[in-house]
């Protein structure tokens, strides 16, 4: 009794194989393609493979096939490029994305002992297990890229991202002449909520504020934590009357509503500094301590305020403080 | 292990081997993308792994940037072939091949990878049945190793597994067009001996 | 007389291989050439009734050789022997003015086929 050992490995191996001759029609098909295909070989054996499966891209893989004839050469192709060509069922479990069985092919030239290929030998392995882990992974990337910009305690952009961006965004100024500002406010007597509330209440107050001011920016400003409790507003195409109307509504904002922590209504209020980029400034640096320098301004005034540079012609608008 | 280097005879017969080679994988290419393809001269060289980086620097030139596709060979000889493109060009190519009504992202990732395993396919099976060694080879599927980046950045002399290689280092461009890439076929440590025996052969048979 | 014949090729081991492949009844008188320069040297210097020109060559290609050639009268057979065949480069030396386009590795049946059409034997 002979028993054909090859033959039984390459029908129940668990890897798709299957073969097509010129004219496209199969003649070799395995018990993975029988299964997962929900045919029998003797159902799709001797047929044209584009009839039995319509769902195949056909163009595509004809050419794909046609080729590995001509040029008498292995073809490949890989999940991460088209995610699979049979519309198969996969037994594991969806993570998002994996609809249908992820597959990479091989397409091998096969030749009866003469010089010209006479048929092509495709394996099909099922890839949906590397598919998923690996769009695992990339979620984890892009969320690890994201939390190395982002402030851990208020969500906003943090101080690194913050001189990536203003840094950009002055050469853009420098280049094409554009105008750019810059808010720079600080939480008033901070040290002294934090010293009779406590640090988590501290905390709840720059969450709080970080958010308030957050919803109050437009889209192409740039929001972010720059200190302890100091805060940064970069405003593209912006001029420096054009920050100040932005910097008092965002101090009126602020000081409107306490922070509420358990039983406890805090009053909070901030100072405000703006600066406009100007030709005597020559980097984003001095911007900021042009910014620094009016904030400070406002401290003396007495806090919850927004101060112009002292250079500036006009003088700020100044609002008792609360 | 040292190694002895082949004699003029060896490299000009390898060199004659190459080009013949070289010749099948442009006519290859030309007849997908129907358009003249320039070949240069094969540069055939034996490196050691800690100068690897520098010689392929030299070979292919401290271009801007590259993405590079890598694939693996397995026969009587066994190594791997990369394929540098440079940035110049790849828009050309997807006009060449018909690809303008598609442009899904992977569509010229796919386009890299299979011009990558035409070239590497054809000159393999080309040196290899010449040497008489062709009838059993086997290739990896391509894959991209580097995108846009620095030569310089792609081979790592500690991180190779090898003390010596044979580099074959060949280059094909477009007339009229922007495009060209490099190939590199590298056969480190027993296939340096295992070629200059082929090679013998082929020099007796003269 | 013999037949001056000029064998065109960077690569010593191809010259050698072509030469071989000459048909054995022929009486000719072999001249080679490494490169394009040396080639038009042999030439003008009338030792290339007959040219078997390689295209890729370093200093001087196959194709400047011809065009040399075509300008100075084209007093040559020239058979392009290559390993560059595709069909774009076959057209363009036939339109330089190669008598016949032939791949490497070259067979004498080929050479007495292409010659003969042109009353070499």
């Amino acid at each position: 009794m002979s028993y054909d050992l090859f033959a039984f490995i390459v029908d129940r191996v668990d890897v798709g194989i299957f073969a097509v001759d010129r004219s496209m029609r199969v003649i070799l098909w395995n018990r993975f393609m029988e299964i997962h295909s929900a045919r029998d070989a003797d159902q799709v054996l001797g047929k044209n493979l584009f009839e039995c499966f319509p769902e195949l891209p056909r163009r595509w893989l004809e050419k794909k096939i046609h080729g590995v004839f001509t040029l008498k050469n292995f073809a490949f192709t890989s999940w991460e490029q088209r995610p699979h060509l049979f519309r198969f069922k996969h037994n594991r479990p969806i993570t998002g994305g994996a609809d249908f069985m992820y597959q990479s092919c091989t397409f091998m030239p096969v030749k009866y002992g003469g010089d010209d290929v006479e048929a092509v030998c495709v394996t099909l392995f099922d890839a949906t297990d590397t598919g998923i882990y690996r769009k695992r992974l990339d979620r984890a990337m892009a969320s690890l890229k994201e939390s190395v910009n982002r402030d851990g305690l208020t969500g906003i952009f943090n101080r690194r991202c913050l001189e990536s961006e203003l840094s950009k965004e002055f050469d853009r100024c420098r280049r094409y002449g554009s105008p750019l500002s810059l808010i720079l406010f600080d939480l008033d007597d901070f040290k002294r909520i934090n010293d009779t509330h406590g640090h988590l209440a501290g905390d709840e107050v720059l969450r709080v504020i970080a958010q308030r001011v957050a919803k109050n920016v437009r889209s192409m400003d740039i929001f972010g934590r720059y200190g302890g409790e100091e805060f940064v507003v970069i405003l593209p195409a912006t001029d420096l009357d054009g920050a100040e109307a932005a910097a008092e509504k965002l101090r009126s904002i602020v000081a409107a509503t306490p922070v509420t922590f358990g039983e406890q209504r805090l009053a909070v209020s901030a100072s405000f500094g703006i600066a406009e980029a100007a030709p005597d400034l020559t980097s984003y640096e001095a911007l900021l301590d042009r910014a620094d320098s009016a904030l400070y301004l406002c401290k003396s005034k007495g806090r919850n305020c927004v101060m112009r540079p002292a250079a500036a012609a006009t003088p700020a608008a100044e609002l008792a403080a609360v | 292990m040292t190694f002895v280097p082949y004699s003029s005879d060896h490299v000009d017969a390898l060199q004659e081997i190459v080009n013949v080679a070289m010749g099948r994988a442009a006519a290859a290419l030309a007849g997908v993308l129907g358009t003249f393809v320039r070949l240069s001269v094969p540069r055939i060289r034996i490196v050691a792994a800690a100068d690897a980086g520098r010689a392929v620097r030299v070979l292919v030139g401290e271009h801007a940037k590259i993405t590079a596709v890598r694939q693996s060979f397995h026969s009587d000889l066994a190594g791997e072939a990369l394929v540098l493109f440079g940035e110049d060009g790849c828009t050309d190519l997807a006009d060449l091949m018909g690809y303008d009504d598609c442009d899904e992202p992977g569509m010229q990732t796919e386009l890299l990878l299979d011009l990558s395993n035409l070239l590497v396919g054809a000159c393999l099976c080309g040196v290899l049945e010449q040497v008489e060694s062709g009838s059993n080879v086997s290739f990896s599927a391509p894959s991209i190793i580097a995108e846009r980046a620095y030569v310089h950045a792609l081979v790592r002399p500690d991180a190779l597994s090898w003390t010596h290689s044979l580099v074959v280092e060949l280059n094909f461009s477009l007339e009229h067009r922007d495009f060209s890439c490099h190939l590199l076929i590298l056969m480190p440590e027993e296939a340096i001996e295992r070629m200059r025996a082929l090679l013998d052969r082929v020099l007796a048979a003269v | 007389m013999s037949l001056p014949v000029l064998v065109v090729d960077d690569s010593a081991i191809a010259r050698k291989m072509l030469i071989k492949a000459l048909p054995a009844d022929w009486d000719v008188e072999v001249t080679q050439a490494g490169n394009g320069v040396e080639a038009l040297a042999a030439y003008r210097a009338g030792k290339a009734s007959v040219m078997f020109l390689d295209l890729t060559m370093p200093e001087m290609n196959g194709y400047e050789v011809l065009e040399a050639i075509q300008r100075e009268d084209m007093n040559s057979l020239v058979v392009v022997v290559s390993a560059d065949i595709q069909p774009l480069a076959q057209q363009r030396v036939k339109a330089l003015g190669a008598i016949a386009f032939v791949k490497k590795p070259v067979s004498t049946e080929q050479i007495r086929e292409v010659l003969g059409q042109y009353g070499v034997r």
